[in-house]
């Protein structure tokens, strides 16, 4: 109170003049002062969180905008060209290539994600003896990530050297030294393979977290009535897991769309196995046509955008968590 | 369905069976999936402690007789990877700070105070976090340039603090909205200034809130690739992920299996040990559900 005190200006109520106005000012400014200096408080608490999201996130936003709509080289001028860079967009081979490459990259390894990771989580759901321990063992290719991951693999991967061929053919999947990382196919299902091992502990926690919620005397109920497991499964578990299995899918799948690391580093020389991303950094920053590679970048907003709507709207039931 | 049917007694006992049955299942399953889960990233730490030329052969159960440390020694005496990790350890320490100093002051003043513009700077972070920023990697690094923080550890810390703001505003405000209102009122009839509130009086009951928001920023920045890879050019500045990304494409000779297995394993540590320690408040923000693929 003693800061508001020293605040607040006491000279009209000194002044002769201005009793009335003075005594007015004493009790109504205090608290409008205070209100005031709060608000200000609360917008300095805000400003470095805003200027940095302004500087480095919604100015680059217009600012790739602006480039998209030039010629934009590394140096020298520039001029205003209109849609061009995207008109070129949808004439381009290698870029129509890679959407279609990433596309199917999605829809491969999108399901078998969600499956695998649905079901370690009923897998683990009673919380039985081990199950905290398992949980955590699951998750854990997650924990580490896949870049680091995509390098273990670089060097497992290697033909006669890593432990894939050998555990591989051991098993009776593969000759001794198989190239699993030459033709397309193979490196796709290679990489999709790495992919869903790394992923599927995510889809595990977050649903997880959505089966906890539901209430155990719903199953007790459906036992007495001598419900199936893949009745009960479908008649309680889905429906009410519907926000856990939309968030986990539209994570999923932007994580997908945005695939960069994997194939950047096991899949470098295959033109091939070009994902989106991967096509915006060599046009951007290996063949410096960096207008152009902003050009997609922002189709890519808007993309994803539309693709967590339409999984919201798909999965939004009138049964909410 | 024949469930329904049976004696009181009879069900009980077949339950109790069915239990113990059903249990050695899920031991055998759990445990078989353990293993696959658990067992590449074993298998990478003993290959680290392979002699180098052993680490470039098939795997045989008998190499598993010449533990050597020699791959790290090799690490940590050549100055480059060593400064790499040092880089990777500074840039994601400092983006953890950063990012939960920024956003515990945001969501500080989100969620309990009124202020013009409140809703309009809550949008803009909620806009934020929706732009992945492989988006903006271009416009960015033209940005960066022009202000001299391309090739710069802070330049990096800046950019991923950004990224990991929206999260971290998202997770604050909602710990900050927690808290009872008349523990602020009796603060501030104490006499607390709003700094000695946030310090003295909210920091036991915010401490969830920081170490989800750190957790994120640490693993995020640890293993980041692709904006270390675009903004970072000379060798005594790469992170780790990066300088892994070198060795593993260097076109000097054969590439040294022991090294970068011992690489792997360094940037795989920090990770594992973080979530062992903070699993619980790594779950509370995946479950907040406000993460980013």
């Amino acid at each position: 109170m003693s800061r508001v005190n020293e605040r607040f200006d006491l000279a009209p109520v000194l002044h002769p003049g201005g009793q009335v106005d003075a005594e007015r000012t004493l009790h109504r400014a205090p608290s409008s002062a205070r209100r005031r200096r709060k608000a200000r408080t609360g917008g300095l608490l805000v400003t470095p969180a805003l200027a940095l999201i302004v500087a480095f996130v919604l100015f680059p936003l217009g600012f790739a905008i602006y480039i998209s709509l030039t010629n934009w080289p590394l140096i020298g001028p520039y001029h205003y060209i209109g849609l061009e860079n995207y008109r070129e967009l949808f004439h381009d081979p290698e870029f129509l290539h890679s959407v279609r490459f990433t596309v199917t990259y999605t829809a491969i390894v999108t399901l078998p994600i969600f499956f695998l990771g649905y079901g370690l989580a009923v897998l683990l759901r009673a919380n039985r003896f081990g199950s905290k321990v398992f949980r955590t063992l699951f998750f854990l290719p997650f924990v580490v990530g896949l870049t680091t991951e995509s390098f273990m693999f670089a060097i497992e991967l290697q033909p006669g050297a890593g432990w894939v061929d050998w555990a591989m053919s051991h098993l009776g999947l593969a000759s001794a030294t198989q190239a699993w990382t030459v033709t397309h196919d193979r490196t796709l299902l290679t990489i999709s393979v790495i992919v869903i091992w790394f992923a599927s502990g995510l889809t595990m926690l977050i649903l997880t977290g959505g089966m906890q919620g539901i209430p155990r005397e719903l199953y007790e109920a459906a036992d007495v009535d001598g419900a199936s497991w893949l009745k009960k499964e479908l008649r309680i578990t889905i429906p009410l897991l519907r926000r856990s299995i939309a968030l986990s899918l539209i994570i999923s799948v932007i994580g997908s769309f945005l695939a960069f690391n994997q194939f950047f580093i096991l899949a470098q020389n295959n033109a091939s196995l070009e994902t989106v991303v991967e096509w915006v950094y060599q046009t951007a920053f290996t063949s410096y046509h960096l207008a152009y590679g902003t050009s997609m970048a922002l189709l890519l907003v808007i993309v994803i955008g539309i693709v967590s709507m339409a999984q919201f709207l798909a999965l939004r039931g009138e049964t909410e968590l | 369905m024949s469930d329904v049917a049976l004696e009181p007694t009879r069900r009980a006992q077949r339950g109790r069976r069915d239990r113990s049955a059903n249990f050695y299942a899920y031991l055998v399953v759990s445990i078989t999936l353990a293993l696959f889960f658990v067992l590449p990233l074993v298998w990478e730490a003993a290959r680290s402690f392979q002699p180098a030329n052993l680490a470039a052969a098939t795997p045989r159960g008998a190499d598993f007789t010449h533990f050597t440390l020699g791959n790290y020694r090799a690490v940590f005496s050549q100055e480059h990877i060593l400064t790499n990790v040092l880089n990777s350890l500074v840039v994601a320490v400092g983006t953890a700070l950063l990012t939960t100093i920024v956003a515990t002051l945001a969501g500080y003043g989100l969620a309990k105070f009124r202020f013009r513009g409140s809703g309009l700077a809550f949008a803009a972070i909620l806009l934020a976090l929706m732009i992945p920023f492989q988006a903006v990697l271009t416009p960015l690094f033209i940005e960066l340039n022009d202000m001299h923080l391309t090739n710069s550890l802070v330049g990096l810390i800046l950019v991923y603090t950004t990224f990991n703001l929206p999260f971290g505003v998202f997770v604050m405000r909602n710990t900050f909205q927690q808290i009872p209102q008349e523990l602020f009122e009796s603060a501030e009839v104490d006499g607390a200034g709003v700094m000695t509130t946030l310090v003295r009086v909210l920091r036991p009951l915010i401490v969830p809130g920081l170490a989800t928001t750190a957790i994120f920023a640490f693993l995020y920045s640890w293993n980041e690739f692709l904006q270390a890879l675009t903004f970072l050019e000379t060798d005594s500045k790469l992170t780790l992920p990066v300088k892994l990304f070198d060795i593993d494409t260097s076109t000097y000779g054969a590439i040294n299996y022991g090294y970068l297995s011992s690489g792997i394993v360094i940037a795989m540590v920090p990770c594992i040990v973080l979530y062992l320690a903070l699993q619980r408040y790594y779950v509370q923000g995946l479950m907040s559900g406000a993460v980013k693929g």
